[in-house]
């Protein structure tokens, strides 16, 4: 891989927690010295949080698809519409 | 009693997973609801939430519970912090989960960008990253020729998303300041 690659798999080791203490140590020591490092760490960090919002959204967007077939399909129709009687009010 | 998660690979086999925990749970949650003196409405919004945060902790650590029961517990926990007291209008959006969504970096135009020119990446980020498949899965599932290229695969896109956060950051400190 690219130096710019293995980096981003150091950075990736560093925030998961994938590294050993020697290596925690050299890593920390890296931080401190370079704000370049330290600014990519930030970054990163964000990036894992953006890919779960937007996994989130997608995943939301199954489910909805998902209730979306129960309720219109011949085969689960049934099955929703005695959840659907149980709020009606006699 | 506890049941044995699945992998799921793809949207299919998540639709079949969803489909069986509606069938499983949601007759429950809805009649929770409807004692709590909810509407439909209410219980599939709060249905849909506790789906989601089932998924992400099955995905994370493969925990074997009994799906009914947690997807209760959760359902009810939702409910009594959004429709407690007299909140019953307060939206979903107040719980825990959406509080931690709220610390969210993306901006509406960042996310915009991911989801349209970015999405073949944000899709093998999503199933590194969200849905754990293992990598070799990951590799047969976006047509890699190996797990080394898929590897090197995921962290291009990774580069390319953070560079686009930074992006994002920057001129979002440039509109501030």
């Amino acid at each position: 891989m690219r130096t710019s690659l293995n980096n981003i798999k150091a950075i990736e080791d560093h925030i998961f927690g994938y590294n050993t203490p020697g290596d925690v140590l050299v890593f920390e020591a890296r931080m401190i010295l370079s704000s370049g490092l330290r600014d990519e760490v930030q970054q990163q960090e964000k990036t894992y949080k953006v890919i779960r919002q937007y996994s989130r959204k997608q995943l939301k967007a199954e489910i909805a698809a998902v209730q979306e077939k129960l309720t219109t399909e011949p085969e689960h129709r049934g099955f929703m519409q005695h959840i659907i009687n149980l709020f009606k009010k006699y | 009693m506890a049941e044995q998660i699945p992998l799921l690979k793809s949207p299919a086999d998540r639709e079949a997973f969803f489909i069986g925990l509606y069938k499983k749970a949601f007759p429950a949650v809805a009649h929770y609801v409807n004692r709590m003196g909810g509407t439909f409405d209410e219980a599939q919004d709060v249905f849909q939430d506790a789906l989601v945060i089932y998924y992400e902790k099955v995905q994370a650590s493969s925990i074997c519970v009994s799906e009914k029961a947690y997807l209760l517990g959760i359902a009810k926990h939702l409910w009594s912090q959004a429709y407690k007291a007299n909140s019953k209008n307060q939206p979903l959006e107040d719980t825990d989960m959406q509080a931690e969504q709220d610390e969210q970096p993306s901006t509406g135009k960042l996310m915009h960008y991911l989801e349209t020119a970015g999405q073949k990446c944000m899709e093998l980020l999503k199933a590194y990253y969200y849905d754990h498949l293992p990598v070799g899965d990951v590799a047969t599932l976006f047509g890699y020729t190996g797990i080394r290229s898929a590897t090197v695969a995921k962290y291009k896109c990774l580069e390319k998303v953070r560079d686009k956060v930074k992006q994002n950051s920057l001129s979002y400190a440039d509109f501030v300041e």
